[in-house]
């Protein structure tokens, strides 16, 4: 098995879901209603505690320990799309990226259910409860506020229409798209790319939004290979604040 | 850069001298009733109410405002209006005494949920279901079903009118028993800060 092929994508699964489970849970406090504050905050928490599992992963094949991995990079060395680290904005914006990545995550894990290395078919299989329900929460928004009032369609269309470039860097091939298929960890940013937009549609029709034809939205890539945008490092900074005050105390 | 944190910059702002404005009217969703299967076979108990738009949302939210922490195999949900409750009784009282007999007349036959209440103060527990026309005629059934024993309220739902977990959700909560890290008590702060303390001195 391609070991470089199989860090690269382990990295980029875990880093964005350690990002914007870091971003959702800066909701925790402030969420639209009490009931909503926990819901999302728990998402973001499993976010998280999916990305331990894969740095764990990453771990068994000799990388950094897990804590080391999450808190001892700087910005550049992150492979997370760039759509996980931009600021929350307002509720809509959080709701719609929140839709537009957990979406396309739930495609990739019921993807790599079917993975060959066996690691990453497991935990696929252990976590499909927990994107079932992240996807069910985003879908149940997006159609409730998709089609209620003036203001919420607006609000939504809006940020449907900024965060899609971004949703779109999501798939961003890696250099080893190829090892991936052929060894079937992966099946590839393509066809995930192609599922997504069958979801997305399907959701979004259902609703008084309207999505671009998708030959005119431009993706916003970068991000899996390091450059970022200026949000990240200070999101990092904040994350990692209190390990680096002693990284051998354990917390 | 400035903390992109809302809890750190969303802190109401500071006002103007002179300006005094009336407190903003609350702005509430309606309620709806949670009811929690803890663990397979277990009969469902209420767990509490939430709020929310719909019944669906109501769904969505009571997943994770009342089953984010123990064993939990099954949820459902609905509207708080659609919970029909017996008198309250305490003591040697039945709250199927109060009931009173109900002929059952032309209509068509629904099913009910019915719920008891065996412990003043504790959560409603699910009995088993009844058919009836009316909800007074449902608890009515529930008297010749369930009243021999001494329970203190008595609440009956429509079947219909609730929100289930479908076989495939059941894997919502799969992964709940590993994450002990949701109790509190499991982080052990205060002897890690303290750990942590002793050491830096």
């Amino acid at each position: 098995m391609n070991a470089q092929a199989l860090k690269e994508l382990l990295y980029k699964v875990a880093d964005d879901q350690l990002i914007l489970g870091h971003r959702n849970s800066e909701w925790t406090g402030f969420g639209p209603l009490l009931e909503e504050d926990i819901a999302f905050s728990s998402m973001a928490q499993d976010k998280i505690g999916q990305s331990h599992a894969l740095y764990q992963m990453l771990h068994q094949l000799g990388e950094q320990s897990p804590d080391t991995i999450a808190f001892m990079r700087s910005a550049d060395q992150f492979h997370n799309c760039i759509l996980v680290e931009l600021p929350n904005g307002e509720y809509d914006f959080s709701l719609m990226r929140h839709f537009l990545f957990d979406t396309a995550e739930a495609i990739r894990f019921d993807m790599l259910s079917n993975s060959s290395y066996l690691p990453l078919s497991e935990l696929a299989r252990k976590i499909k409860g927990e994107l079932r329900y992240h996807t069910l929460h985003a879908n149940t928004w997006i159609q409730k506020l998709g089609t209620a009032t003036d203001e919420s369609i607006s609000r939504l269309q809006q940020s449907l229409y900024t965060a899609l470039p971004f949703a779109i860097g999501i798939f961003e091939e890696s250099p080893f798209e190829k090892d991936l298929i052929q060894e079937n960890i992966f099946a590839g940013e393509q066809e995930l790319k192609i599922r997504w937009i069958e979801r997305i549609e399907e959701v979004i029709q259902k609703t008084k939004l309207s999505l671009p034809t998708w030959s005119s939205v431009t993706a916003v890539t970068g991000g899996r290979s390091g450059k970022h945008s200026e949000y990240l490092q200070p999101l990092v900074d904040e994350m990692s604040e209190v390990f680096r005050i002693d990284p051998t105390t354990e917390w | 850069m400035k903390s992109l944190d809302p809890r750190v910059t969303r802190l109401p702002e500071t006002g103007e001298a002179g300006v005094i404005l009336t407190k903003a009217p609350l702005d509430q969703l309606g309620t709806f009733e949670v009811f929690v299967q803890p663990k397979e076979g277990k009969p469902f108990q209420h767990e509490g109410a939430i709020h929310a738009s719909d019944l669906e949302m109501a769904f969505v939210l009571a997943k994770e405002t009342l089953t984010r922490r123990f064993t939990c195999t099954s949820l459902y949900v609905v509207d708080t209006r659609s919970v029909f409750v017996s008198p309250y009784t305490e003591g040697n009282k039945n709250a199927y005494e109060l009931i009173s007999e109900i002929p059952a007349n032309t209509g068509t036959l629904t099913a009910y949920e019915v719920y008891h209440l065996t412990k003043r103060g504790k959560q409603h527990v699910q009995a088993g279901t009844v058919d009836g026309i009316t909800p007074a005629h449902a608890m009515a059934e529930a008297r010749k079903k369930f009243g021999d024993k001494v329970v203190y309220n008595i609440w009956v739902v429509p079947t219909a009118e609730i929100r289930f977990t479908s076989a495939e959700e059941k894997d919502l909560w799969l992964t709940l028993p590993d994450k002990k890290f949701r109790d509190a008590s499991d982080y052990k702060g205060g002897d890690k800060l303290k750990e942590f303390l002793e050491r830096s001195t």
